[in-house]
């Protein structure tokens, strides 16, 4: 379970985030959605640790993230916006280099890393070097990499940005089935279809505050609007940033 | 080692071993300055060496009997001077040509002046020696007929000459050998520099670069884990560089003709042991210091700008000593670089100093190594340096 509070993160004279406060609950896809710019990435930053709130708190399975950073991180897995290989190590490598900062070895992280492989259907590209990797490719790595050592709560951001239809399907599938084991899953996306098609729970963010937080349909029940993409047009208040 | 520190150096051993080009580049790099050594100590050497034979070509030898036989009673061998002997020389096939004119007996028999030529290349260093002694040669037989004549009328030869010039060169060839040996220092250090600066661009600069920077830091393993991992490769690969040019330069003394050129240097197994513990340290506080300036660069390349320029740092000290050896004094151990270039000089020449600056060299390298770290440690938990991508 990830809790947000009345998070607040200023760079220089630039505000990121003004207050963003939500819950995701385990066994849920939480989506964060808004236009690019509204503070979505800065306040995952600030839930995996690597940036420091200047107001309000965070915790991942009560584990405060700024008092206990290294704690948290252990209970994350993360698909940051950042999603560089080392061009050297075979895709099989990275999982199993991550691994063992995790404190994994030997044949445990010999089975999770089998595991991973076959749950993210990259046996052709296991054991070659990333150099060269197509953008799905490089995606599935990055995923390998991020729940080798099996974490409770999953963040994701903009999960399917630069991929092709079977990428995002692969990408969507494996979040379904993280919620199914009953991990605690958000991930951020400016495409509504995305978030429409996934997620139970919807926190859309915009000028980085929390303007609306609820399921698709009280969504569009308390914004009178037929549609989420324009209950999510009246809710951000304008039509800046949407991707259909 | 701690575990995670394990974890992350042997990540980076295998990432670089895998850099077939950039480990090939290193190990050519180290092999430069021992064979550049031996190539020009060589040569210098074969240039002074007086027991080779010298060879005078000669056009018109029948011209002038009594000199050519002066010659060849000196040790000079006279051969008939090649037809093309001017490009020859200019090529630097040839070192030098005697050409004796036609009336030349005349000139010489009626006692004027008798003109010959000594055609070279003045330009041509290898030729200088062999020039040097034929033209020595033939003042030498100018000198005596000379006196000959002089005697012959009744006038003392010290009359015609009221100076005596006698060469004292203190600026020998030799010495310049010797000089050589003195850079010895100088290019363990530069290859202690050298040697980790792939690793350090690319585990630094080229982590940024490529966006893994950010989710490496999202493990539990601590910042200070990862930088000590990263530094521990830096090093290894910096240390076998030094390694690899001081193995080489321990073969390739063994070549050279030290003695022919009158140079006193240990280059024994002994003296090879100490200079590696001499020199080596250097490269905790060189790979903990690019590693530093690495993390500001927000690419691979642009990384290796700086450490380039950082490369100068030894080579000042390293020059400075090995141009004109000063006297070491305590503290100069205890300055990175300057220590190393020192103590590496007292070795080579056979100079017995005690454990204390070495050890005084390997503190203030690990000091150095230290205070880089805990900077480079900092800075990783900067967000301008986490996320900041070019």
């Amino acid at each position: 379970m990830i809790r947000a509070a009345n998070l607040h993160k200023r760079f220089g004279p630039v505000t990121a985030v003004e207050d963003v406060s939500f819950t995701a609950e385990d066994g849920m896809i939480t989506g964060l959605l808004g236009p690019n710019g509204a503070g979505k990435t800065t306040t995952l930053r600030m839930l995996y640790t690597l940036v420091r709130p200047d107001k309000g708190s965070a915790s991942v399975d009560g584990v405060d993230v700024v008092t206990r950073p290294a704690e948290a991180r252990r209970a994350l897995g993360v698909l940051p916006d950042a999603r560089g290989l080392y061009p050297r190590l075979t895709a099989r490598e990275h999982a199993r280099y991550f691994g063992e900062l995790h404190g994994l070895s030997g044949a445990a992280l010999d089975k999770r890393v089998d595991e991973l492989v076959d749950l993210l259907e990259m046996k052709d590209i296991a054991d070659r070097r990333a150099e060269g990797f197509s953008q799905g490719e490089r995606v599935k790595v990055a995923l390998a990499r991020a729940l080798v050592h099996g974490p409770r709560n999953v963040l994701l951001d903009e999960p399917t940005n630069g991929l092709d239809v079977m990428s995002t399907r692969a990408v969507r599938t494996l979040l379904r089935r993280l919620k199914d084991e009953g991990r605690c899953v958000v991930f951020s996306s400016h495409v509504m279809q995305e978030v429409a098609a996934l997620c139970e729970r919807v926190v859309v963010v915009a000028h980085g505050r929390v303007v609306a937080d609820g399921t698709p349909d009280s969504l569009r029940a308390s914004t009178g609007k037929d549609s989420l993409e324009e209950a999510f047009v009246t809710v951000i208040g304008s039509e800046q940033g949407l991707v259909q | 080692m701690r575990g995670l520190i394990a974890t992350v150096f042997r990540k980076e051993m295998k990432d670089h071993l895998r850099d077939r080009r950039s480990v090939l580049t290193s190990l050519v790099t180290g092999m430069t300055g021992p064979l550049l050594t031996l190539v020009l100590f060589s040569l210098i050497a074969s240039w002074t060496r007086q027991d080779k034979v010298l060879e005078v070509p000669v056009i018109g030898r029948e011209h002038a009997p009594s000199l050519m036989a002066f010659l060849a009673r000196n040790g000079a061998e006279l051969k008939e001077a090649p037809a093309d002997h001017e490009s020859l020389i200019r090529a630097g096939k040839l070192d030098l040509v005697l050409v004796v004119p036609q009336d030349y007996g005349k000139s010489f028999s009626a006692g004027h002046t008798a003109d010959v030529s000594l055609v070279v290349d003045s330009s041509r260093q290898s030729a200088r020696a062999t020039v040097q002694r034929a033209r020595r040669l033939l003042e030498g037989y100018s000198q005596q007929v000379a006196t000959q004549r002089l005697i012959a009328r009744g006038v003392a030869p010290e009359l015609a000459r009221p100076i005596l010039v006698e060469d004292l060169d203190l600026s020998t060839p030799e010495r310049a050998a010797a000089l050589m040996l003195n850079m010895v220092p100088l290019f363990l250090m530069i290859m202690a520099f050298t040697g980790g600066l792939q690793v350090a661009s690319d585990t630094m600069a080229g982590e940024r670069e490529r966006g893994s920077l950010e989710p490496l830091l999202l493990n539990p393993a601590s910042r200070g884990d990862i930088v000590l991992g990263k530094w521990l490769a830096t090093v290894s690969f910096a240390m076998a560089s030094t390694l690899v040019t001081l193995g080489v330069f321990a073969l390739v003394v063994r070549q050279l003709p030290l003695e022919d050129v009158g140079v006193k240097a240990r280059f024994d197994g002994p003296a090879i042991l100490s200079m590696a513990v001499a020199i080596l340290p250097l490269a905790f506080g060189a790979s903990a210091l690019q590693m530093w300036v690495s993390t500001y660069a927000r690419s691979f390349k642009e990384a290796q700008t700086y450490l380039s320029l950082l490369v100068m740092l030894p080579t000042l000290p390293g020059a400075l000593i090995s141009m004109s050896p000063i006297q070491a004094k305590a503290w100069m151990f205890a300055v990175p670089a300057l220590g190393q270039g020192l103590l590496a000089g007292e070795v080579m020449r056979g100079e017995s100093l005690g454990p204390v600056p070495f050890l005084v060299a390997i503190v203030s390298n690990i000091a150095l190594a230290l205070v880089a770290l805990a900077a480079t440690q900092r800075l990783l938990s900067q967000e301008r340096i986490i996320f900041g991508r070019s």
